[in-house]
C-alpha cells in the first residue's frame, strides 16, 4: 500500500525525521498560518505530480486561495486530491537522496544514498544491509553525523512499519548542517497492512475475467489480449477459494456494464476444488441482473472437474446461459480465441 | 536422477494438524513420500488421522526421527517465521515454505538464516517439489491427477506460480516428454531459492536434459539467470515462458502480479526479462503449449 506523502511525514516525525513547518488543507480558503514563501503539494499517489503541474511556489499569502483552487480541481492521472499539503519553502544548501527498499539481486534490505536528490534511485549507490545476530543495520559507510541520524530513524521506520520502501527524495542538507525530509514516499508491506485484500483492476475493455492464480492471471491477460480481445477486469484468486469467495469475486466482476463475454479460465489445478469454484461462480452468476446472455468460455481442469461440468451443463439446459466448456484437451490459449471469435459474432 | 526430492526424502511437517498440513501430508503419504512427523506447539503427543505422530518443537521431533532431511512449512502468516527458524537452527537441509503472504520482512531474516546454515530454503508461496514418480512435497499434483500429469523424464520446471506447475508439467508430459523436478518457487518479492540456484542444480543432474521456467513481471530473478546464462555457466537449454508482457501495454499506472522490486536498474518489466533471456539464448515460449514444440527442436 502506497501512501499519500503527507501520511507518510506523519510516519517521519513519528520516528524522529524532522519535516518542513506545514499545514494540511481540504479546501482554498482554509486558513494558511505559515510563514511565506510556501509550497502548495497536491497529495495524490502518481509519481508524475511534479511534471503534471501539482506543485506550486506560492510567494505571497494574497495568491494562496488562487493557487490552490486551481491544485483541487487539477485532476493528476486519474485522481482528484482531497488534501493539499501546504509547507514552508525551506532554503537549503544541498538536496540528497535516500531509501531503504529490498534489492531483489542480493535478497535483502538495502540502502540506496546519493547526493543528487531529485534524480531518484538510478542514480544512487546501493550498499546492502548487514546481518548481525537477528537483525538488519546499516552498513559502515561515512554519511555527516545528522544524516547518519536521519537515516537510523529510517530504519527503525522501515522495520517497525513493514515498509517495502522508505524514501526521502529529496533530503534537504542546510547551512547550518541539519537535515529536512522534502517528500515522503512510502509503500508498506500489504501482507501486513492488508492480507485479505485480492488484486483487482478495472480495465477499459468488454471481456470479464474470472482467471484462476496469480501467475496464470497474468499469462492470460496476455492470451487474451494477443488474439484481439479487451479484458474488463484483472483479478487474482488463488489457493482453494470457498464458494462464497468465488460467488463474491464474480458479483464484483460481472457486474459492469456493457460486457459482451466472460472467460472462466485456469490451468490445471493442483489442489483446488473445481466443482467448489464452479459452483460459487454459478451462485454468483444468478444474481447478476440482467440475466447475462452472452457467451461465457468455462476452461477448468484439476479435481473434481467432471463433477464440475456435469453441474454446469444442468444449470445450462434449465437456466439458459451460453456456456461452453472446455478441459485439457483444449488449450488456454485456445479458449481465449473461441471466445473473442463469439462475442465477435455478438 | 532427480533433484531436491526423491526416495530418500523424509518429511517432517511443521502444522501437520492444521487443513491444509494435514491434506498436504495425506496426499504426500498416497503418494509415497516418507512423512515421518509433524509439529504443532501444544499438540505433541498427538498422533495424526494418518498415522504421523505429532510434536511440539523441531527439537523434540528429530530427537526421535534424526534421519528427517526435509521440513515443509504450512502455518498461519504469523508463524512462519518462527518455524523455519527453528527447522534452520536444526540444520534440516531442505526447507519448503507453502504459506502465502508472509511479510517481507521475515523471509528477509529466513533468507540471511538459511544463508548463515548453509541449508536450502524454498518459498515462501511454494506451491511445493515433485520429482515424477519418486516423490513429492507440498500440494503440487493432487492424487486425482498426479499420475497423469507428473511423469518421469527429462525435463526440469521451475515456475513462480503454483497453478503453472500442474499446467505446464501436463502439456510436458501429453507431448511424451517428461519431468524429473518440478519446483514452485513462489513469486514473493524475495523468496529463498530463486531460478538461478534451481537452474545451477539441474546443470549438475545427469537425468535433466532441458530447463523449462515460468517468470512473471516484477523482480529481477528471470535477469539474473540470464546474466549467468549469458556468463557461460549453465550449459543446458532453457526455455522460458513470461507472463505480464501485454498488461504492460495497458494504460494504468498500476503494476499487476506480485510484488515488484524497487531496485532494479531499468530490470524487472517482462519486456526486459524476455530480451535479456533471449539474449543469453533461452528459447522463449509465448504460450504453455509452445513448450514442448520448443523442448523438441533441441532434444
Amino acid at each position: 500500500m502506497k501512501l499519500l506523502e503527507y501520511q507518510g511525514k506523519e510516519l517521519f516525525q513519528k520516528y524522529g525525521i524532522t519535516v518542513p513547518t506545514s499545514a494540511l488543507v481540504e479546501n482554498p480558503a482554509a486558513e494558511i498560518p505559515l510563514r511565506f514563501p510556501v509550497v502548495l503539494k497536491s497529495q495524490v499517489l502518481s509519481g508524475n505530480r511534479k511534471k503534471k503541474g501539482g506543485i506550486k511556489i506560492v510567494e505571497r499569502k494574497e495568491d494562496c486561495f488562487k493557487k490552490l483552487e486551481e491544485l483541487f480541481t487539477r485532476e493528476i492521472d486519474g485522481e482528484l486530491p482531497q488534501k493539499i499539503l501546504v509547507e514552508e519553502k525551506v532554503s537549503f544548501i544541498k538536496e540528497w537522496y535516500a531509501s531503504l527498499s529490498y534489492d531483489t539481486d542480493q535478497r535483502m534490505p538495502a540502502l540506496a544514498v546519493s547526493e543528487k536528490g531529485g534524480a531518484g534511485i538510478e542514480a544512487a549507490e546501493i550498499f546492502p544491509l548487514e546481518f548481525t545476530r537477528d537483525s538488519w543495520q546499516l552498513p559502515a559507510k561515512s554519511f555527516p553525523l545528522l544524516m547518519q541520524r536521519v537515516l537510523n530513524s529510517l530504519l527503525e521506520l522501515f522495520q517497525k512499519e513493514y515498509a517495502l520502501l522508505a524514501e526521502i527524495n529529496p533530503l534537504f542538507e542546510l547551512a547550518d548542517g541539519s537535515f529536512i525530509a522534502g517528500d515522503a514516499k512510502i509503500i508498506l508491506d500489504d501482507n501486513v497492512v492488508n492480507p485479505a485484500d485480492r488484486p483487482y483492476l478495472d480495465l477499459p475493455g468488454d471481456i470479464a475475467i474470472l482467471a484462476s492464480g496469480g501467475g496464470a492471471s497474468l499469462l492470460n491477460l496476455d492470451i487474451l489480449m494477443h488474439h484481439g480481445g479487451n479484458p474488463a477486469n484483472y483479478v487474482e484468486y488463488s489457493g482453494n477459494p470457498p464458494a462464497a469467495v468465488v460467488e463474491e469475486l464474480t458479483i464484483k466482476v460481472l457486474s459492469r456494464p456493457g460486457l459482451k463475454g466472460c472467460w472462466v479460465v485456469g490451468g490445471t489445478a493442483n489442489f483446488t476444488d473445481i466443482y467448489e469454484t464452479l459452483l460459487g461462480f454459478v451462485q454468483g452468476l444468478r444474481k447478476i441482473s440482467p440475466k447475462p446472455t452472452y457467451p461465457i468460455v468455462i476452461r477448468r481442469d484439476g479435481p473434481r472437474q467432471k463433477e464440475a461440468f456435469a453441474m454446469l451443463k444442468e444449470v445450462a439446459e434449465k437456466e439458459g446461459y451460453d456456456f461452453h466448456l472446455y478441459g485439457p484437451e483444449t488449450a488456454m490459449s485456445e479458449s481465449a480465441r473461441i471466445l473473442v471469435e463469439l462475442v465477435s459474432k455478438t | 536422477m532427480s533433484i531436491l526430492v526423491d526416495e530418500n526424502t523424509k518429511v517432517l511437517v511443521q502444522g501437520i494438524t492444521g487443513k491444509e498440513g494435514s491434506r498436504a501430508a495425506r496426499e504426500m503419504l498416497a503418494y509415497g513420500t516418507k512423512v515421518l512427523a509433524g509439529v504443532t506447539p501444544g499438540k505433541g503427543g498427538q498422533t495424526t488421522e494418518d498415522g504421523i505422530p505429532v510434536f511440539n518443537s523441531v527439537k523434540e521431533a528429530l530427537a526421535q526421527f534424526p534421519e528427517v532431511n526435509c521440513a515443509l512449512i504450512v502455518v498461519p502468516p504469523q508463524f512462519v517465521l518462527a518455524a523455519a527458524t527453528e527447522s534452520i537452527e536444526a540444520n534440516i537441509p531442505l526447507i519448503d515454505i507453502l504459506t502465502e503472504k508472509v511479510p517481507v520482512a521475515q523471509v528477509a531474516t529466513m533468507i540471511a538464516l538459511a544463508r548463515k546454515q548453509g541449508v536450502v530454503l524454498v518459498g515462501p508461496s511454494s506451491v511445493g517439489i515433485i520429482s515424477s514418480g519418486k516423490a513429492k512435497i507440498g500440494s503440487i499434483g493432487s492424487s486425482e491427477l498426479v499420475h497423469t500429469i507428473f511423469t518421469p523424464g527429462n525435463i526440469g520446471v521451475i515456475s513462480k506460480s503454483g497453478g503453472m506447475t500442474a499446467e505446464i508439467s501436463r502439456i510436458i508430459s501429453e507431448a511424451g516428454l517428461g519431468q524429473s523436478t518440478v519446483i514452485g518457487i513462489g513469486g514473493d518479492l524475495l523468496i529463498g531459492a530463486d531460478f538461478l540456484d534451481i537452474v545451477r542444480l539441474f546443470e549438475k543432474d545427469e537425468d535433466t536434459k532441458a530447463i523449462v521456467i515460468f517468470g512473471e513481471v516484477g523482480g529481477t530473478y528471470e535477469e539474473q539467470l540470464a546474466a549467468a546464462m549469458e556468463a557461460g555457466t549453465i550449459t543446458k537449454t532453457v526455455v522460458a515462458l513470461i507472463a505480464g508482457q501485454f498488461s504492460e501495454k495497458l494504460p494504468q499506472d498500476t503494476v499487476l502480479g506480485h510484488a515488484g522490486a524497487i531496485v532494479s536498474k531499468g530490470r524487472g518489466s517482462a519486456a526486459s526479462k524476455v530480451a535479456s533471456l533471449q539474449k543469453a539464448g533461452a528459447l522463449i515460449a509465448n504460450t504453455p503449449e509452445e513448450i514442448p514444440v520448443l523442448l523438441h527442436t533441441i532434444l
